[in-house]
């Protein structure tokens, strides 16, 4: 069930479109399918799907106002995506730490063989 | 950083000739990284790292390496599908671009594909990195390795 959830949000954030729609949101507070319209190369309907896909994923929540649904970023979630890749990264940084350690061991050792 | 890549570099204190010894060769990545690396260090050619005993839960992975130009590059893709033709979309690309730096080496690391791939693959890395990094597994078979190293005092 966890997984499902990570897969979703990670589908969500893999789609530039939708990407620039969560910098929009973060940077205007809150927007509609009109509005996000408005500022893409895109059509509201379009808009207004990629917003569905994004509230399946807890990146954004729609707040009811007037005839259209307003949608706000959920940024715990967003820093929930972040926070995976990052551990990510530091997987890595404890494989390359290991790389440079066997690299200058035998660095060494070959040196020690010339001297 | 940029979601889905990940980018590092690390000055290690040996020839870039040493350095791609280590990150490209199967005997020693795998004292870096899986358990077992069986793949011939060629562009094109196809092989598997093994994580664990997978017996017991541990996990298999293809990997087909993309390009080996000794010192200085050397590229391979990792997680497609048995079968399946490494390609983006399919598969995470890990490159390492070596540079000669002083007496030592400017090792620079890139791994992207998770945007393409879907958010299970960065999951399924979490659980190597924590299967990995853990001390339990790591430090016998690090101690294991210094101990066959000539050390002159």
């Amino acid at each position: 069930m966890a997984e499902q959830v990570d897969d979703d949000l990670w589908s969500a954030i893999g789609d530039p479109t939708r990407r620039r729609m969560l910098d929009l949101l973060l940077i205007e507070g809150a927007g509609t399918a009109t509005t996000l319209g408005r500022r893409l190369p895109v059509t509201r309907q379009a808009v207004a799907k990629h917003l569905a896909v994004l509230d399946r994923a807890g990146l954004v929540h729609a707040l009811p106002a007037g005839r259209e649904k307003r949608y706000r970023v959920d940024e715990a979630q967003l820093a929930r995506a972040a926070e995976q890749l990052a551990s990510v990264g530091s997987a890595w940084d404890a494989r390359l730490q290991r790389i440079k350690r066997i690299a200058e061991t035998i660095h060494r050792t070959q040196q020690d063989r010339q001297d | 950083m940029e979601l889905g890549t990940i980018e590092r570099e690390i000055y290690v204190d040996a020839p870039p000739e040493v350095v791609f010894e280590v990150v490209s060769s199967p005997d020693h990545v795998s004292r870096w990284w899986p358990d077992e690396a069986r793949y011939e260090p060629v562009p094109g050619a196809s092989g598997e790292i093994v994580f664990g005993d997978p017996a017991a839960g541990g996990k298999v992975q293809q990997l087909t390496v993309v390009e080996a130009r000794p010192p200085r590059t050397f590229s391979f893709r990792w997680t497609h599908e048995p079968g399946e033709t490494a390609a983006e979309g399919n598969s995470l690309l890990v490159t390492f671009e070596l540079t000669p730096s002083g007496d030592g080496t400017l090792l620079r690391m890139t791994e992207t594909g998770f945007r393409e791939m879907g958010w299970e693959v960065a999951v399924l890395e979490r659980q190597y990195a924590e299967h990995v990094t853990g001390w339990d597994h790591f430090l016998p078979r690090l101690t294991r390795y210094v101990a066959t190293l000539e050390v002159r005092p």
